[in-house]
Parts: structure tokens; C-alpha cells; sequence
């Protein structure tokens, strides 16, 4: 067992309103060793506000989108974070919780995490965490597109203000159409378990069956039965990325390598390094943008002849 | 301060929380796990805590000394028996060599035997392995010797204790030129403000390579010995890094598995004044020829070099081969005085990694203003234990990697 001592850092996403916010504080206030990233949109850093019990840990970022102008500053504050937390400068924490903009796609954190080598010295990345408002459809409807990258994108959908739906399991279908395997909680007020969060592994999925429609979001798993040359898989994944990669919203699991397990995992076309890894059913789920199962099955089986 | 380490309970053992080098488990007869602890220094010998809640430490027995100019330091336990190191402060005095305790009942420690190596010569015994029920290895002056330089004057020696009442002397070895009557000229010095000596410290032993002791020996580096036959053990190899480095090599690690030893040095002056003190890696598939191929990553130097009282490498959790205690062939643990107790991840012995740390704050009765984590043991359920030097006592921690 190879010891992986760094810190995961968990994303908390969602669309505007949500109750993200909601949802942060109340894992603060029962896992304490936290840091907070706060990413605010707009000239007010409301959330920075609310995050009540970590304001000596947070460190807000002041200007606009994550994922559109912060990544440079995400990659500071966390190098920053850990410099400073081995000085004895600030506190210790045990894991960052970043919260993005209600209008930020998560993709470019993850991406962020994986391309910078210097951040993976210290970080991996921890479960992305889509918060659903499940009373209001309505307003991720209007910008439907980020919305649906958002639940792609997640390890654990948090359906919340579940006490206000008049029906949440129409929120649920609504996300297994776009995400099949992902897991949802039910939260009312930010009120969950904080180890249903925190400990879901990004490679974490039920392999459900169920299809996807309703948009061009595509949700499957490619199996491997048996232990697959380290090379092969490396050119199957470039290949991919250099066919599709816009288009690979999530891409996460396990294959089976005659080394042994590893995890795989990307967002688009930046792949985290392949690392040993325990357990895990040996496939990998694509949620993918119009990327169909049979054109990713199709490539896979056409390298493998091609590297037989 | 910390990373991937969280504090499960403190202990400062009834205010007399200044504790040496010596840590070992009983898994006792009755389920319990204690873990008996040396002190640094009088009146205290020995102190057994109930470990088995790591979140609820319990004293069960502590024992004074029969004088204040001597100290125990360094203890280890094996089965129902365990000895316990005799260091006295002035050349002569009494008890100096050893002392082995029946603790099958953890709250009565009943004395079985006394080895005496006392002498005109002799500070007694600082550091001693006793792993194997059978064999003490240990850094002990020998009366029948009179070391060149008074400061040299504690040895390897080997004392088969198979009858616990009696122990017998079977081997020694000295760093050839530091005794009277040896061919060798004596060993160049150290400058005289680190000049520690040219004397044993840690004497390693495991089951994997029972012909082989893995020494450190002060200012005089490390060696590998053949101690095949114990009567007469041979030096395979010698590995130095001072000059230009400060001495005090303390521990010498061997990953078998891995074909490498990890090898501590041990700071001894306050605020940084003998900076660098580091802990080595040496490449050792051949034994003979051991290659040093990193250094464990450092501590922040300008945060805790002249914050107050040692800065750093002493002790390593020495992967001791007795039921109870964690092994493992990638992470090392150490503590560095001031700097806490940090974890290294080894899988790469070219580019080590820090993987976890935990820096208490200075205990209320801390002469230097500091915390100053003396030494590690690691049990099998992955719980740190570590001990402070001065009052602090006993932290038990919970690592996560």
C-alpha cells in the first residue's frame, strides 16, 4: 500500500441559489478542520459572509468565476495554504473545501488539480458535490447548460430544500438522467452526514443501467475483464481526449492493469496520473456530452486488436 | 500544527512528564496493551500506561530511581520480561549496566536480575534491544576497558540473558582506536563545541538478519556488523557523514525488504547551534558499500532553528519485531524536537515525502518555551505514541495516510 498523504480538497457546486452556502457551513460546524474557499461571483462576497464558523480559516477569492479567471489564484491559495499551514501560520486542516460560483462548471478545478504538479504534491481531488435545489427546477433551466455540467460532474448529488419540494423524487430523475450511478442525499437546511460527503471517493459510482435522455448528456460504463497493458490504456485515453475531450464532461473508475488496480480520472482533456489503487469494480463511467457508448466501446476494442 | 494526524489524548503522567527514549508495548496476558515509557532524567526509573483506550491513557505503575545521578533512558520490552538501562551522571557510581523486571503483572514489576557493568570508567548503560526474550544488545561501558578519551567509553556489547537471573557478557566491539592497548591511532575529533564522542548509541537487531547489528555510533558514523559469531563481531561496513557534518548518529533503521537503512542523527544543542541534524536514506543492497541518496525533507528551518530549545532529527520508530507494534516498509516516523513527530512517505527513496505531522503546543512546565518530542512508537493499530522531553509526557495520535 503506497501511503497517499495529501489533502483531498472537495468541491461544492451548484447553480445559483441552491444552498450551497447552506450546505458548507453545516459540514464546517461538524468537521472543523476544514478550509474554506469561498469563489464568489459578483462585487459582494456575500458567501464569504455567511460562512460563519471558518472565517479565520477562509480565504476568500475576491474577483468573479472560478472556473473562468481564478484558476491561476486557486492554484496559489492552495500552495499558499499548505506553505502556510507548515509554518504554523494558520491552522491545520484536515481537508479544503471549495465552494465555486453558482455559475462556474466544476470541470476546471478538478482539471486544475490534475495538471498542476506542484498543487498534487499536497492536494488530490476530494468528491465533487452538486447541490440540487430540489423545490425550484425552474431556475437551472435558464442556464440549463451549466446546470447539467454541474450534475455531471458530481460524485454525490445533495437534493436539497427537500422540506419545500412537493415531490423530490422528480429532482432525482431529473439527475440520474443526466449523471446514472451517482448517489443522492436528501437534505434539508445543509443537513447531512458529513462521512456520506466526505468520504465518497471520486471513483465512486453505482453502475446503474439506466438510460439517459432528455439531453445530449450520456452516461455509461466501460467494463474490463481482464488486466490490460499500462500502455494501451495510456494510448486509449489520449486518443480519446484528442477525438473528444470537450466533450468528456467526467470520466472516473478502475481498470485492472497486470500491475494491479488503478484509478483513473479526468475531466475533458486533462487526466489526473494513473495511480495504484485497492479495490473497485474494474470500469470506468463516461458522462460525456453526445459522446455515445458505442463510439467509446468501439475505439477501445479497436486498439486492443491493434495492440494484440 | 498537523497533517493527517490527530491528537487522541494527553498524558503528562502525574507531573513527572520529561521522558527519555525508551518505548515498548506488553501486550499483557489480560488483554490490556501498556506501554512502558523511560524517563529523561530523576527521580523517575520507569512509568506503565494503559494504552488500550488510546483516547483514555491510564497510569498504572511509576517507579523512582534509587538516586537522583542516574537516569533509566532507554527501556524495552519483550514477553513478560523487560529491562531497563542504567546511565549514571559521574564515572564510578552505581547502578550502571541494566536491571530485568518480570511484568506478567503490569502494576507489580518485580526486580529478577541486575547486570553490573560499573567501573572507574563507566557511565553504565545509555540505549539498550531486547526484541528477542533471549539477547540484549546495547550501548554500555565495559569495566575491562578504558576508553582513550573518557567520552568514548560506551561500547557495543552483547549479553545473553536466556536466564533471566543470570546474564553473561558474550561479545563486544568498540570502534577500533578509542580504547587503550589498540593498534589503531585514535579517531580525529570532532571540533570541541560538537564533540560528542566516539561511543555506541543504537543497537539494532531483527529476526530478518540475526548475524547482523545495525549500529550507530555517535560521532564515529554508522556500521553494519557480522555479529555471527558474537564473541567476535566484525565491522562490514562504515558509513560517515561528519565531518563536514556535526555527529551524533543515533539510529540506524534497516528496511529489508527494501534493501535500504534510514539512518537519524540526534540534535544536542539548543536553538540550531549544531543545525543540520537530518535523517539520512542509504542505499544498502550491498552491505558492504552503503550510498547515502537522500535526506529526509527537513522541517521548516526558519520557523523552528532558534524558536527555542533542540531542532531536530533524535528518535525513529525502529519497526521493533515484537508483537504490538507497526511495521512498515515505506513510511518512517520520527520525532524532531521542537519541529513535532512527522511521518515520511519512502516509496521513492530518491525523493522522499513528509506525508503527516502533529506539533503540540509547549507544555505548561517547558523549560525551553517549547515543545520538544523526544521519541516514537507506533503500535499495530496504526495509533502514534510520542513523548516529550520536557514535561509534556505522552500524546497519542491518530494518523491518517
Amino acid at each position: 500500500m503506497i501511503p497517499d498523504g495529501r489533502t483531498p480538497v472537495i468541491v461544492v457546486t451548484g447553480f445559483l441559489g441552491s444552498g450551497k452556502t447552506t450546505l458548507v457551513n453545516q459540514l464546517v460546524r461538524k468537521e472543523s478542520d476544514s478550509l474554506v474557499i469561498v469563489n464568489e461571483f459578483g462585487e459582494v462576497p456575500v458567501d464569504h459572509e455567511l460562512i460563519e464558523s471558518s472565517v479565520e480559516k477562509a480565504i476568500a477569492l475576491p474577483n468573479g468565476c472560478l472556473c473562468c479567471h481564478l484558476r491561476g489564484d486557486l492554484e496559489e491559495t492552495l500552495i499558499g495554504a499548505a506553505m502556510r499551514r507548515r509554518r504554523g501560520e494558520i491552522a491545520g486542516f484536515d481537508r479544503v473545501i471549495v465552494e465555486t460560483s453558482g455559475l462556474a462548471d466544476p470541470g476546471p478545478v478538478a482539471q486544475t488539480l490534475y495538471a498542476d504538479q506542484a498543487l498534487a504534491r499536497d492536494f488530490k481531488l476530494g468528491p465533487i458535490v452538486t447541490v440540487v435545489d430540489a423545490s425550484d427546477s425552474g431556475s437551472r433551466k435558464v442556464s440549463g447548460e451549466i446546470a447539467r455540467a454541474q450534475i455531471a460532474a458530481a460524485d454525490v448529488v445533495v437534493l436539497s430544500k427537500v422540506d419545500r419540494a412537493a415531490d423530490a423524487s422528480n429532482t432525482e430523475s431529473e439527475v440520474h438522467d443526466l449523471n446514472a450511478g451517482v448517489r443522492c442525499i436528501r437534505a434539508s437546511f445543509g443537513d447531512v452526514d458529513p462521512a456520506a460527503l466526505l468520504q465518497v471517493k471520486p471513483g465512486d459510482h453505482s453502475f446503474s443501467h439506466t438510460p439517459t435522455h432528455n439531453s445530449a448528456i450520456r452516461s455509461f460504463a466501460l467494463r474490463f475483464e481482464q488486466p490490460v497493458r499500462r500502455e494501451l490504456l495510456q494510448q486509449f485515453i489520449s486518443t480519446l481526449v484528442d477525438l473528444r475531450g470537450p466533450d468528456l464532461l467526467r470520466v472516473k473508475g478502475f481498470v485492472p492493469l497486470e500491475s494491479g488496480m488503478v484509478a483513473i480520472q479526468g475531466v475533458r482533456h486533462v487526466f489526473d496520473r494513473m495511480r495504484h489503487a485497492e479495490g473497485g469494480e474494474p470500469a470506468l463511467v463516461f458522462i460525456t456530452n453526445g459522446v455515445e457508448k458505442r463510439e467509446v466501446e468501439a475505439l477501445w476494442q479497436a486498439m486492443r486488436r491493434l495492440g494484440s | 500544527m498537523f497533517l493527517n494526524m490527530k491528537l487522541l489524548a494527553q498524558h503528562t503522567l502525574n507531573g513527572f512528564g520529561g521522558m527519555g527514549e525508551g518505548m515498548s508495548m506488553q501486550l499483557a496476558r489480560d488483554g490490556r496493551r501498556v506501554l512502558w515509557l523511560a524517563h529523561e532524567s530523576a527521580p523517575k526509573n520507569f512509568t506503565a500506561v494503559d494504552v488500550t483506550d488510546p483516547r483514555k491513557p491510564k497510569v498504572i505503575v511509576q517507579t523512582d530511581l534509587p538516586h537522583a545521578q542516574m537516569r533509566s533512558n532507554s527501556l524495552e520490552v519483550a514477553g513478560d520480561l523487560m529491562a531497563v538501562a542504567y546511565q549514571v551522571t559521574k564515572f564510578g557510581l552505581k547502578p550502571a549496566g541494566f536491571e530485568l523486571f518480570d511484568i506478567s503483572v503490569p502494576e507489580k514489576p518485580r526486580s529478577i536480575s541486575t547486570f553490573d557493568a560499573s567501573g572507574p570508567h563507566s557511565r553504565g548503560c545509555h540505549q539498550l534491544w531486547f526484541v528477542d526474550g533471549k539477547t540484549v544488545h546495547m550501548a554500555c561501558a565495559d569495566p575491562e576497558q578504558k576508553p582513550r578519551n573518557p567520552k568514548d567509553d560506551q561500547v557495543y556489547r552483547i549479553i545473553d540473558v536466556a536466564n533471566p537471573s543470570k546474564p553473561v557478557a558474550v561479545g563486544r566491539w568498540h570502534l577500533p582506536g578509542t580504547m587503550d592497548g589498540d593498534d589503531a591511532p585514535p579517531p580525529k575529533r570532532l571540533p570541541a563545541k560538537f564533540d560528542a564522542g566516539f561511543r555506541a548509541h543504537n543497537t539494532n537487531v531483527y529476526p530478518e538478519r540475526p548475524d547482523r547489528c545495525y549500529l550507530a555510533y555517535i560521532d564515529g558514523g554508522v556500521m553494519v556488523l557480522d555479529i555471527s559469531d558474537r564473541a567476535r563481531p566484525k565491522m562490514l561496513s562504515h558509513w560517515t557523514n561528519s565531518p563536514p557534518y556535526n555527529g551524533f548518529n543515533h539510529t540506524v533503521l534497516p528496511l529489508f525488504g527494501r534493501g535500504l537503512l534510514v539512518v537519524s542523527d540526534e540534535c544536542v544543542q539548543d536553538n540550531g547551534a549544531d543545525w543540520p541534524k537530518l535523517v539520512w536514506v542509504l542505499d544498502a543492497r550491498d552491505e558492504t558499500h552503503l550510498v547515502s541518496v537522500s535526506t529526509l525533507p527537513a522541517p521548516p528551518v526558519d520557523v523552528f532553528k532558534t524558536k527555542g530549545g533542540r531542532f531536530g532529527a533524535h528518535n525513529l520508530h525502529e519497526n521493533p519485531p515484537v508483537p504490538g507494534a507497526w511495521r512498515s516498509e515505506n513510511v518512517v516516523l520520527g520525532t524532531f524536537f521542537n519541529a513535532g513527530v512527522r511521518a515520511y512517505d519512502v516509496t521513492d527513496p530518491y525523493s522522499p515525502r513528509e506525508i503527516a505531522y502533529f506539533v503540540p503546543p509547549a507544555p505548561e512546565k517547558s523549560k525551553t518555551g517549547q515543545i520538544q518530542l523526544n521519541d516514537v512508537f507506533v503500535d499495530d493499530r496504526g495509533i502514534v505514541f510520542t513523548v516529550d522531553r520536557g514535561g509534556g509526557g505522552l500524546y497519542a495520535l491518530e494518523m491518517n495516510v
